[in-house]
Parts: C-alpha cells; structure tokens; sequence
C-alpha cells in the first residue's frame, strides 16, 4: 500500500476532474462516459430510478431545474439546500459535491481503493465552506481529505513541470478564467513555501458569456439585415419560442467559432435550416474576425483587469514585483484575453501549462507529499453478489433487452452499465434482486457491455459478473457464401476474352454489399441496340474462367437505353447486394450520362439470356476446335484426346440451343447453359497446364522487359515494388491459377507503361505517330498547336510538356484511334 | 470479474472534419428540391472513409450515423444533446450539428466500433413537436 495520498481532485464549479502520481508524474483520469474529455461537468440531475452525474445531467440542467443541480459550489457551507421535486427531498450543497466526487472516482481504473485525496477549493473559500467541502469528501467515502488552493494548485503544476528552475522566492498571479467563473489570486512563495495573498473574483463570469455575445451581437444583427424577423432575440431565447432550438445550434456554432478565433483569424458561421417570417429560407455564411470578437469581449476582460488592479494597489506592489500571470482556465485560450491582461498590466502572461487540467495536476502532486492517514482496519467491503444474466447474444435489434437475476445482500448497492465505445450509459441505478435493461446496439459490431456494481460510496464491489457480448448484424445468426460471387470483366491482356474478378469472397457472411467502379472499354452510341455493356455476375471460383462458373445474374445495358452517348473510359460504378435470403441485386451506374440500371435477381428465377447463351456455346464450341488443333499440332495426345471426347457432347449442345427462340419459356436453356459449363469446366482443367505455361512464359518476359527499363529509366519506388511483386513470385506460382500469375504480370506492366511514358524515345514515338495522323485529329487547329508545341519541346528536350502533350493529341484523335498507337499504355481495364 | 477493455482511439481531428464535412454536404444535398444524382457520389465518398481508405491496416474505416429523428434519454453517451423547449419528457432528435463518427477496427476476426465523435445535436419533446 502506498503511504502517500496520490491521488488530487479538483472540484470545479462547473468542471471537475480527477489526476494520480505515479513515480514522479502525473496522470489524468479521463471521462470513461464522454469520449476523449479529461473532465467531469458539476452537475447532477435526479430520476426517479437513478442519478445522473456529469455530460447528461447539463443535457437537462437547464430544462429541469427542479431535478438538475449545477453551481452548486458558490453555496458551499450555507443551509441552503436544493430541492428536488422527483424525489420531494432536499439536496445539500455537501451531498451534490459529494456525487460529484463519487462519480469521479469511476474513472479511475487502476483498481486502486481510493480512501484518502486531495480537493482543491478556491482562494476565496472561508472555514465553513473548507470544512463543507470536507464533508462532502467524506460522504463520497474518502477515509482521509486533505484541501488545497485552487490557485496554489495552478501553480504547483507549474512549479513541478518547470522542474529544473529553483522556484524559491518570489510572487506572481494567477488568473483563472473558466467557462462560467473568474478568478484571480496573489501568489507568494517565500523558503520554497507558497500562499495565497490576496483575491478577487466574479462568479458569474466566463466563455459561456462570450459564445452568447457572439449569437447577440453579430449574428442577430445580420439576420436582421437579410431577412425578415421581428423580435428575434425574444423568439429565440424564450424556451417557447419558435426559434429557441435555432438558438441552442447558434450558441454551439459561436462555441465552435469561439475556437477557432484562437488559432485563425476569422470563423464562419453558417446559418440556414430555417425560414424567416416570410418564408424565406435563411442560408448565410457569417464571417467572424477575430477583432470583431475581441471588440465583444473588450468590456469583460477590462473588468477582469480592474480586479487585478485592485489587488496589486491592496498589496502596494508595482508590476515590476510580479513575474508572471499564470493563466488558467479554457478562456485563457482566447489570444485577446492573453495579450490584454498582458498589454494593460505590463507583467508577462505565463500560458506554459494546461488551463484546463492545471488544478487538478496541481491537486496530485501535491497529494504525493501527503502521508496517507488511515488506520488499516479491513476496509475493504465484502459483498458476496452473485449475478446470472440472460440476453441473446447474436441481435438484429436496435436494441436487445438485458436481464439478470442477483443473488446476495443488494441492500445499499446500485448498478451502471455501460457500452465499451462509450455510446451508452445507464447511470447509476439501484440493485435488486432482478434488473432489466434495453442495450441500445451498434449495428454491424460486436457490442461489449459491461454491468460494474457499486456500494453506496461508489467503490466497486466484486461479482461474477462476465462481459455482456451482443454480436449485431451478422455472426452466428448470418449464413455465408458457399462459393465466390464475382463479375465477368474484359481481360486487358488478351482482347476479345474476359476473366473473373472477385465480388464476394467465398463464406463472407450475409447479407454483404460491394461497390466496384471500372472505366469502360468500350463507346456506347445513344440508340445503338447492338453496343452492350453486360454486367455478368456469377458465381464459383474466381480462379476459373467465365464460362466455367454459374452465372446468377445478367445485367445488360443497350444504346437504347442511354440518354446520350458514353464514352470509352468513362466510369461504370456496379454496386452488387446480396440479401441474407441470397436475392442478388445489381445496379449499374453510368457516371457520364448520370443514369442508373438497377436489377434485382432472384437465383430461383435464373435470368439466362438466349441470345447471349448462343453466343457464348458458339464460343465455346470455337474454343474447343482450336484447343484441340493446338493440342493436336504439340503433339500433346493427352490433351487432345481429353478434348476430343468432349466434342461430341458440345456438338448437341450447339444444335440444341441454335434451336431455341429467344423467347423460349421452358427450363431447356437453363439445362442447356448447365451443360455448356461442364463442358467449360473440362475444358478448363485439360488446358490448364497449356494455360499455366503461357501465362508464366509471359510474366517471364514482361519481368525481363521491365528489368530492363527500371535499370535504365528506374525510380527507387518502381523497384520496390517490382521487387515486392518478385519476391512473392513462388508464392503465386505454386497457386497454379493462371490468372494469379496473370495478375502479377499485369502489375509488371504497369510499372513498365509509367517508366515508359517517361522515356523521350517512347514519348517521340508516340509523337511521331500522332503527328502522321494528324489530318484525322477532331479539332485541326488545336491539333496544329499542340503539334508545334511538341516540336519545341523535343527540341528543348522538354519530356514531362511533351507527354501532356501526347495526351492531348491523342483525345484530338476519333473515337477507338488512339489504341492503335497506344494498346498497351493503360486506357481502359 | 472480467474486466472489459476500455479502448480510446485518436483519431487525427482532420479525418473528423473530413466525415463532417460529407455528413453536411449530404444534409444540404437531402434538402434540394430539384431532382440530382448527389447522393451516390456521398455515397461513394461514404463507402470509400468505410472500406477502401485505410485497407492494408487493422483499422476498417470511419462511418457516421446521422441520428436524426431518433429518441433521446439520458442514457445516451454517443450524443451531446441540448433540449430546446420547455418539456423534457419523449425528448426526440430534431436537428443534428454533427454526427456520430465510428472507428471500425478488426480484432480476433471480429469487427469492433469506437465512437470518435459523440453526436452534437439538439433534442425536442416530441409532444410540441408535433
């Protein structure tokens, strides 16, 4: 057990927080309920069933006054007490704060057991209220409190992080400016010993001011000039009134803008989502400059002065005797308010540590100089809780109801639940011996909850408890893919055929969605019926080729269909969804002509096009005659033979399906389509091997070309990553997919097309070639320019000019020309 | 006990103001009165912060839900709310300033979410709402 406190608290009037020493520094506990805030606002609200401590208490603070406390720490040690109208009791002062630092003390997660602490008050807090503040300590069951001054505090935190420069001697202010309150004390520390002089302050001062100067004076204003209102401001700030939730978002808005000012010199408002009296719907972007904002603040800050005035003539100093302003509080941010306080006292702000953690930095290290006082007498509770809960572990709900059953003493304890992404917080509730719960889940995740009891002074009380675990969305309720689901492209390698890409992986679970864009390899004329984009989904491994796989869908999308032309290169964005009940739907997005075709299949109802299964058996049946010729010629009669015995099976499936009418209604051309893909399938796996050879003999060659070409023309990132691609090469080979190697290969290539665009021979022979074509070039005129300018900048050796200007001729040239010049420099897919 | 691990994600504030910025743009393009083709193309920018942007790390991407319309109670931590209106009772989200960012990662084959940025909204009772 530690003998030192360690552990420092400041008690805020509007925000708390909570840090610990730990070998020489000091941590910041941050809010597990208020993602990435290191502080804890001081409010506290009451339900029926629970309280509401912090971020969700302010929600309704100002709504519900009558079951939300906040400030109340200005009545620290009065008989003043809050009444709480859902509870028909009274609250104290000291029992708000002491929820406060219960409440604190969840964050801490180190599993220490906080009994002794350190709270800082402010300069300005008498006996009574010091005492008050005690008590409130020891109703949230720290064993031991020890108080501090919140200006002390500050500037210890300074003290401790300016380590190296012996702070012995000397006196300084600190100025305290928060988001509701101001403070400003005389510092002195004399034999390394510091104490408060002397201080002011304004309780009803702070940022909060600032942001409702911003909607007051310069927003209204504006509104006024460019719409039509009449008592605007009435409208807004009565909780009634029509404008009042336009209000509450422009005080966010100035909050936001408030910031910004701090590290930029202007902010934008943008105001709109409303209509002003005549209807007219307001959307105006207001400017901010940070001198108007300054302007604003002016008075206040001046009055914040006046107080630092006073103190320093109560003290007969000169500003010559004081070495620094610590500035400390959010609103310490504000430049104006820096170089303000600095301008008109001529003593040196001091803005080196955290305004809003300060205090309770301050708070800790100081902890650690104070021995921990307790008597050891097993003060840890004992509880024998146990806890069995039941709720599904798999939902497709927005939320799933949680229950549990609990066995032991529950008399004093209550519960809190909260979701590991912070997005939900049941608050602290009462325990008993049954407890229910609707966990709001996040869709598509795991959701972790976890349920943590308390006793009535917030210390955790062990109990069996596991992490509650609700799977959303997909997981053991989601059934997977049995085979891939991929979409038949162009093959850039070899025109005329087409291969695979992956959709959806096999046993990806459903329901899934996929978006893939690809550029088109082909114009399309409005009205032409025989230009087709065919969208072709199927399903099987995506290592097979097109025809080996059952297709599940067709989509296919004619001239006809268009509102206008699209070009080649043009984007198609195909987005393919896929129910949990497998109904396929595929929509294709023509970005040029900003249509959409959009198909849903049912796989029981497969779509199977008589035209295009005539032409794919008539493929085939093409692909089978030349296989076994080649096969034949190799003198490979494995093969061929193999090849042979299929013939005659393709021979009545080309007879049967030339017989169908493309309206037929019977299942024959799905029977037929079933054949023609065993075929395909055999054929495949005979020339496979044939395949494997000639995919590897050509990855071999483009390997070699582009060896070459990165040797002479080479950037370092081009040979990363053609040696990325070499060093996975046995990898891929022994797939003994010729379309992983094919893939491979197709990524050499393109390292070859980027260096060769950059090399002059490649870029004058494209030049060359566009110059002789130049009287089939759209726009002559241009094309002349563009030719002269080619000409000078081969002439001034000016390559990076002259491939944009190669781009150019080659858009001058007609529709499908500039593939003959440039087939293999990266167009298309 | 098993204690479950709290996770605290940072993620660089450009990426917020990146989602925030598509979350406004879709929020003017829900209001236009002409008929337009703007939301495929938030929906583009959507899927690619959600799938595409960060591939080849452990982190799947960043996603927003817009929460418009939906109850508010005290329960809920993944929005900063603040009531306009008189009532507290069957608060319902009536504008939304900024929404609830995701952080998506994989661990163990599952996919988790940490929220990044809690809603800023304003809340109304739906009974002076309607």
């Amino acid at each position: 057990m530690e003998n030192t406190i360690n552990y420092g608290i400041d008690l805020g009037t509007t925000n708390s927080a909570i840090a610990k020493f730990v070998k020489g520094e000091v941590f910041i506990f941050s809010n597990p309920q208020d993602m990435g805030s290191r502080t804890l606002p001081s409010i506290v609200g009451y339900k029926k069933d629970k309280i509401l401590v912090g971020k969700q208490a302010r929600v309704f603070a100002e709504r519900e006054p009558e079951n939300v406390k906040s400030v109340f720490k200005r009545k620290m040690g009065t008989s003043e007490s809050f009444p709480v109208k859902s509870l028909n009791q009274s609250k104290t002062p000291i029992e708000l704060s002491a929820q406060v630092l219960k409440e604190l003390k969840t964050f801490v997660n180190t599993g220490d057991n906080l009994d002794a602490v350190v709270i800082t008050i402010p300069a300005s807090f008498d006996t009574i209220q010091s005492n008050a503040t005690k008590e409130a300590g020891i109703q949230a069951g720290f064993k031991q409190v020890v108080l501090l001054q919140e200006p002390i505090a500050a500037s210890l935190a300074y003290a401790n992080m300016k380590k190296e420069r012996e702070m012995k001697e000397g006196q300084w202010l600190v100025y305290d400016l928060g988001g509701g309150t101001f403070d400003v004390a005389l510092i002195k520390i004399k034999d390394g010993e510091m104490k408060v002089l002397d201080h002011e302050g304004d309780n009803f001062l702070g940022g909060a001011d600032f942001d409702n100067l911003i909607v007051e004076k310069l927003i209204i204003p504006k509104l006024y000039e460019n719409y039509k209102f009449s008592d605007l401001e009435d409208k807004m700030k009565s909780a009634s009134g029509k404008f009042n939730a336009v209000y509450l978002k422009l005080l966010r808005l100035s909050e936001d803008a408030k910031i910004i000012l701090s590290a930029k010199t202007s902010a934008e408002i943008e105001v709109s989502g409303f209509a002003d009296e005549d209807g007219n719907d307001v959307d105006i972007e207001i400017v901010i400059t940070r001198s108007e904002f300054n302007d604003l603040i002016k008075t206040y800050i001046d009055g914040t002065i006046e107080m630092i005035k006073q103190i320093i003539t109560r003290n007969s100093l000169k500003a010559i005797d004081l070495q620094f302003t610590l500035m400390v509080g959010g609103s310490t941010y504000i430049p104006y308010v820096r170089n303000r306080v600095e301008e008109v006292l001529q003593i040196p702000v001091n803005c080196e540590i955290d305004p809003t953690t300060a205090v309770a930095i301050g708070a800790a290290y100081y902890s650690a100089t104070k021995p921990k006082e307790i008597e050891k007498t097993g003060t840890k509770v004992k509880t024998s809780i146990s806890i069995k809960t039941s709720y599904n572990k798999a939902s497709k709900e927005k939320d799933e109801l949680f229950s549990a059953r609990v066995t032991g003493n529950t008399d004093g304890l209550s519960y809190r639940i909260t979701r590991q992404d912070g997005g939900f917080d049941s608050g602290i509730k009462k325990l008993s011996e049954r407890i229910s719960e609707d966990l709001p889940l996040v869709d598509g995740a795991f959701n972790f909850f976890s349920l943590v009891v308390y006793d009535n002074q917030n210390n955790i009380i062990e109990t069996d408890i596991e992490p509650i675990g609700i799977n959303s969305g997909f997981g053991i309720s989601g059934q997977p893919i049995p085979e891939d689901i991929c979409l038949e492209v162009d093959d850039y390698d070899n025109p005329g055929e087409t291969r695979l890409v992956l959709v959806f992986q096999k046993n990806t679970i459903l329901p899934t969605k996929k978006t893939l864009t690809f550029p088109l390899n082909k114009s399309v004329l409005k009205g032409s019926i025989d230009e087709v984009i065919r969208v072709n989904v199927l399903e099987g491994t995506h290592l097979a080729l097109p025809e080996a796989n059952k297709p599940i869908g067709i989509m296919e999308i004619t001239g006809s269909m268009l509102k206008r032309d699209v070009s080649k290169g043009s984007d198609i964005e195909i987005n393919i969804t896929m129910t949990e009940t497998r109904d396929l739907s595929v929509s294709a997005y023509l970005s040029m002509v900003d249509q959409e075709f959009k198909e849903i299949f049912n796989p029981k109802v497969r779509v199977t096009s008589v035209n295009y299964l005539k032409e794919q058996v008539e493929d085939l049946s093409d692909k089978l005659e030349l296989e076994i010729q080649e096969a034949t010629d190799k003198e490979d009669f494995e093969t061929a033979g193999a090849l042979s015995k299929l013939k005659k099976e393709m021979e009545t499936v080309s007879q049967e399906t030339e017989s169908l009418t493309s309206d037929d209604i019977t299942d024959k051309r799905y029977q037929l389509e079933d054949k023609k893909r065993k075929i395909a399938q055999e054929i495949d796996s005979a020339t496979k091997n044939k395949r494997i050879q000639q995919v590897k003999a050509h990855y071999f060659e483009v390997k070699e070309e582009c060896e070459k070409m990165l040797d002479e023309n080479g950037n370092d990132h081009e040979r990363k990553t053609f040696n990325d691609i070499v060093a996975q090469e046995s990898a891929f080979f022994a797939t003994n997919s010729p379309l992983k190697i094919q893939e491979k290969s197709d990524e050499i290539h393109s390292i070859n097309s980027k260096i060769r665009w950059r090399t002059p021979e490649f870029l004058t022979s494209i030049f060359q070639w566009c110059k002789n074509n130049q009287t089939r070039m759209n726009d002559q005129a241009q094309a002349k320019s563009l030719v002269d300018a080619g000409n000078f900048a081969i002439e001034s050796k000016n390559w990076e000019r002259l491939s944009e200007i190669n781009s150019g001729l080659l858009n001058l040239l007609p529709k499908g020309a500039e593939k003959e010049a440039t087939t293999r420099i990266g167009f298309g897919l | 006990m098993q204690e479950i691990k709290k996770v605290t994600v940072k993620v660089p504030q450009a990426y917020l103001d990146f989602m925030n910025q598509i979350f406004e743009i879709e929020k003017k393009a829900t209001n236009l009165k002409e008929e337009n083709s703007i939301q495929r193309n938030i929906n583009k920018m959507k899927g690619i912060m959600e799938e595409e942007f960060f591939k080849g790390t452990t982190t799947i991407g960043l996603s927003f839900h817009n929460p418009l319309g939906e109850s508010f109670t005290d329960t809920r931590t993944d929005c900063e709310a603040t009531i306009s209106g008189t009532s507290v009772e069957n608060l319902e989200i009536i504008e939304v300033i900024k929404p609830i960012i995701f952080y998506a990662y994989q661990e163990n084959d599952k996919t988790l979410k940490v929220i990044v940025q809690p809603a800023v909204v304003i809340v109304q009772s739906k009974i002076i709402h309607q």
